[in-house]
């Protein structure tokens, strides 16, 4: 019985294999073309032998200072809104489940808001993705409690909407209150995303965070796969359910927190990837982690090298594009869902 | 406060607009007793050339040292956030508003027959000497139009300009800059400098991108890095590691905003600075 | 492995559910949880698996308390079958049995060859090979309901517990999953379920468990468990008993107590 079962499934678990390598193939290739990209046009790769060989040219300097961390900041971001998306629909049983849309980006912008505005963040320090991640962590708890409570899929979409609409408004608010001239005219920022002008600093800043994140959130990957069958029998299995909510919604705020306190708030990336993804990986959670983390980061990267290429000036924001792609999907699968009950 | 950015913005992006004075629907008294000015702009000049008795009110951006080139000045001065109710409520006998701000108020204001002048935005010397000319005019004090006229004169006279055509690129916070054709461009040029953003300019809002402005091969590169000490994004950006790159190598120069944010004789002083760091550049280079 | 339940009690917002109950099971034997709506066998049912933990009383292993048996020995040890959450997401059917062979595997461990094997035998029991390759909205509710008790099998525990695993079958499937579960019994696995069908469970289980009001009122033979008071005063109902040709004998509800037997006549 055993035996003609077997190729069946090395057959069928072949294309999930190759795709973790084959997106993060396209990562790297899209890293690339991010730092080709730009508004200035120089020789890239003097400019690499320059930073290689620690000459402090300007074209050096604009690649390390300029080019790089917003193309590894793309890649980061991108892959920790995919992760995070990916965890979170598997965790609430929920195909509509994102940070955006459960308001935890919302919730992170306010936190890092609060904390660059009155000062306390100083010139750049890790007061701001901890504020990120405070925000982060106080949403992704709220949006647990309702889950427990039994809220259904639509309730909780609901209850994201209410909370990032919350966020924002407190966020114009904190805005308002800051005492610069200029804040009020930077909600946009942390409201659509952008990743404009960013500097290696930043990158330093929420790596070491993400990482840790994306660990806590993989850790739970067969945790999920045993939660698609319920609470009771994810238990039975010998999954610690509270350790597995402590790790999501830890995972999920140091890195959406720490992605969102340096980059703004950057929509429906954690909802599409995953739906991008299952066709190729099955429906079962785990096996969407890692690939939704990579198209995530894809995802982000592409939106990010569009922004550069289209002629709008001054650039979109991130948010912008990803809402233009994201937005009918999730109207899209709102009607399916509906469909289907 | 809040709007100081956008006023500015406004202002830039606005610059290639000529003009001096919109006519007034309302006949304009000879000697108005109760001033109203809802612009930044306005504010300076009647600050600068009203008795302190003429003014009813300022705006309340007058105050801010940042923006404001008169914020001792306006010290006691009562303020408004140019809402058309407010100044309705204060009675002028003239009203002095910015050809590009506040346009909703500015027309209730002249529907209800308010004697209006409104200023647009010069952008040449020439342009700014007849905007203080029509406002001392407005204010009953044409002699002390052409006292700050000749201020602007002489501080335009006593500049040495650059030796040497250097090339200098404004950066503002959020990245604008100043467009070709507006009066920032001519105080640049007063100096002797070359303005870059002229060649950069694809730009419609009069964005510069960090990266666009490293490699514009600029000797200047001219920066409000006095910062009111709040953090902001903007102010950020100035901070950014390329940006500190060309401080280090002596390529930028601080310039307050509050300088050249309106038409006026403070702008004679931006040429003379400018004038000095491109002179101090050219020993260095 | 001997499974027991010594003096429980529990309590939900005020309600005693389960009052003083104790019961013990061991290796070999099919027990039936039997009992009206609300008499608390679920809720027995989720205390051998570890899920609650009783207010007072306590629940042991082979006479070591619950909680003093790690996480993973006991998901190795004890499988549960539970079908009210449904599955999650359209998953293929051999990866939802595949999840019983969860506490077998390390984190980031791949299916080993006896996972597989397990993953084969439990499918093969239930019947369910030929749907390997189904996703799991396709099936009809009796399929799902013979996957999910494949993910249950799949486990191969000392102890299976299992919560209405025949409600929803047709009758052939019903009979199937019977016979299923006592031959898992006899092949030396303690197996309790919580079951509504009198005839299949008198006729399937080894011992018969009654409950009523959190307590258990009858344990035993199903014969000597099942009695005409016990059957009026907990269920309200009369039956009919009788023996099959080939020996077995059944019992069958028949009416309600107390009314003439014309009420509840279809």
């Amino acid at each position: 019985m055993s035996a003609p079962l077997r190729p069946a499934i090395v057959e069928r678990s072949r294309p999930g294999r190759l795709l973790v390598p084959a997106l993060a193939i396209l990562v790297g290739m899209l890293v690339l073309a991010s730092i080709a990209c730009g508004y200035a046009a120089f020789d890239v790769s003097a400019a690499f032998a320059d930073w290689l060989a620690g000459r402090n040219t300007l074209p050096a300097l604009v690649l390390s200072e300029l080019r790089i961390p917003r193309a590894l900041l793309g890649a980061l971001v991108g892959f920790s809104l995919g992760l995070t998306g990916a965890v979170m629909q598997g965790y609430l049983r929920n195909p509509l489940a994102d940070p955006g849309i459960l308001g935890i980006s919302s919730a992170a912008a306010l936190g890092a808001v609060i904390v660059f505005y009155s000062g306390m963040a100083g010139a750049l320090s890790l007061a701001l993705p901890l504020g990120g991640i405070a925000g982060a962590a106080g949403a992704a708890l709220a949006i647990n409690l309702l889950a427990m409570r039994g809220t259904g899929t639509l309730g909780l979409i609901l209850a994201g909407v209410g909370l990032s609409s919350l966020a924002g408004a407190l966020t114009a608010l904190a805005l308002n209150f800051a005492p610069n001239p200029y804040a009020a005219l930077e909600i946009v920022f942390w409201l659509m995303g952008s990743l404009t002008d960013r500097s290696m600093d930043h990158v330093w800043l929420c790596l070491p965070l993400m990482l840790v994140g994306w660990l806590l959130m993989l850790s739970t990957g067969r945790a999920l796969d045993a939660l698609s069958l319920g609470e009771d029998t994810a238990a039975s299995l010998g999954f610690d359910l509270v350790s597995v909510r402590l790790r999501i919604v830890t995972g999920a705020a140091l890195a959406v927190g720490s992605g969102v306190a340096v980059s703004g708030a950057i929509g429906f990336v954690g909802l599409v990837v995953p739906h991008l993804v299952r066709p190729l990986v099955g429906a079962r959670p785990s096996a969407s982690l890692l690939p939704s983390g990579f198209a995530g980061a894809a995802l982000v990267l592409v939106a990010d090298i569009a922004v550069r290429l289209l002629p709008t000036r001054p650039e979109l924001k991130l948010g912008v594009v990803t809402a233009l792609v994201g937005a009918p999907f999730l109207i899209g699968l709102l009607f399916h869902h509906r469909g289907r009950g | 406060m809040r709007n100081l950015a956008l006023l500015s913005a406004a202002t830039l992006a606005a610059c290639l607009a000529a003009g001096i004075v919109a006519a007034a629907e309302a006949p304009l008294p000879a000697h108005p007793v109760r001033v109203v000015s809802m612009n930044l702009c306005a504010d300076e000049l009647v600050l600068r050339l009203a008795d302190r008795d003429q003014i009813a009110a300022v705006t309340w951006l007058a105050r801010d040292p940042r923006g404001s080139s008169v914020f001792a000045e306006a010290a006691g001065v009562p303020l408004t956030r140019g809402l058309s109710e407010e100044v309705i409520a204060l009675k002028p006998d003239l009203v002095i508003a910015g050809a590009f701000t506040t346009r909703s108020a500015v027309g209730m204001l002249k529907r209800i027959g308010m004697p209006m002048l409104e200023l647009g935005l010069p952008g040449d010397f020439e342009g700014v000497r007849a905007q203080i000319r029509t406002v001392a005019k407005a204010l009953g004090h044409p002699d002390r139009g052409e006292a700050l006229v000749a201020d602007l004169d002489r501080g335009l006279e006593t500049v040495a300009a650059a030796p040497r055509p250097l090339r200098a690129l404004v950066m503002r916070p959020n990245g604008f800059t100043v467009a070709p054709g507006s009066l920032g461009d001519a105080v640049i040029r007063a100096a002797g400098l070359v303005n870059v953003a002229a060649e950069i300019g694809r730009d419609r809002s009069g964005q510069v991108p960090l990266e666009a402005a490293a490699f514009a091969e600029a000797d200047l590169i001219v920066l409000d890095d006095s910062g009111s000490g709040t953090p902001s994004l903007a102010d950020a950006l100035l901070h950014h590691p390329v940006l500190e790159q060309l401080r280090r190598e002596g390529r930028t120069v601080s310039i307050p905003n509050r300088l050249w944010n309106c038409p006026g004789s403070q702008v004679a002083e931006v040429v003379k600075r400018l004038a000095k760091a491109a002179r101090e550049r050219t020993v260095l280079q | 492995m001997r499974l027991a339940v010594e003096n429980a009690v529990i309590r939900l917002g005020g309600r005693t559910i389960l009052n003083g109950v104790t019961l013990g099971v061991g290796p070999g034997e099919f027990v039936g949880l039997v009992g009206p709506n609300g008499a608390g066998k679920t809720t027995l049912l989720r205390l051998l698996a570890g899920l609650i933990a009783p207010a007072t009383g306590r629940v042991t292993i082979d006479d070591r308390p619950l909680n003093d048996v790690s996480r993973d020995e006991r998901a190795r040890r004890l499988s549960a079958f539970f079908q009210n959450a449904g599955i999650g997401w359209p998953m293929r059917v051999r990866e939802i049995v595949g999840l019983g062979r969860l506490p077998h595997r390390r984190t980031f461990a791949a299916e080993s060859a006896a996972d597989q094997e397990a993953i084969a035998r439990a499918m093969a029991m239930t019947e369910v090979a030929g749907l390997a390759d189904r996703i799991e909205p396709t099936l009809s509710s009796g399929e799902r309901m013979r996957v999910l008790l494949a993910r249950a099998l799949c486990v191969e525990a000392e102890m299976l517990l299992a919560d209405e695993p025949i409600t929803a079958l047709d009758p052939a499937h019903q009979l199937d999953v019977m016979a299923l579960l006592r031959r898992v019994s006899h092949d030396g696995a303690g197996v309790i379920a919580v079951l509504h069908d009198l005839t299949l469970a008198a006729r399937y289980c080894d011992r018969l468990v009654v409950m009523a009001e959190g307590r258990i009122v009858a344990d035993g033979a199903p014969a000597t468990a099942l009695q005409d008071g016990l059957l009026r005063s907990v269920f309200g109902v009369t039956a009919q008993r009788g023996s099959h040709v080939d020996g077995g004998a059944y019992i069958l509800p028949w009416a309600r107590a107390g009314r003439e037997p014309g009420e509840t006549r279809p």
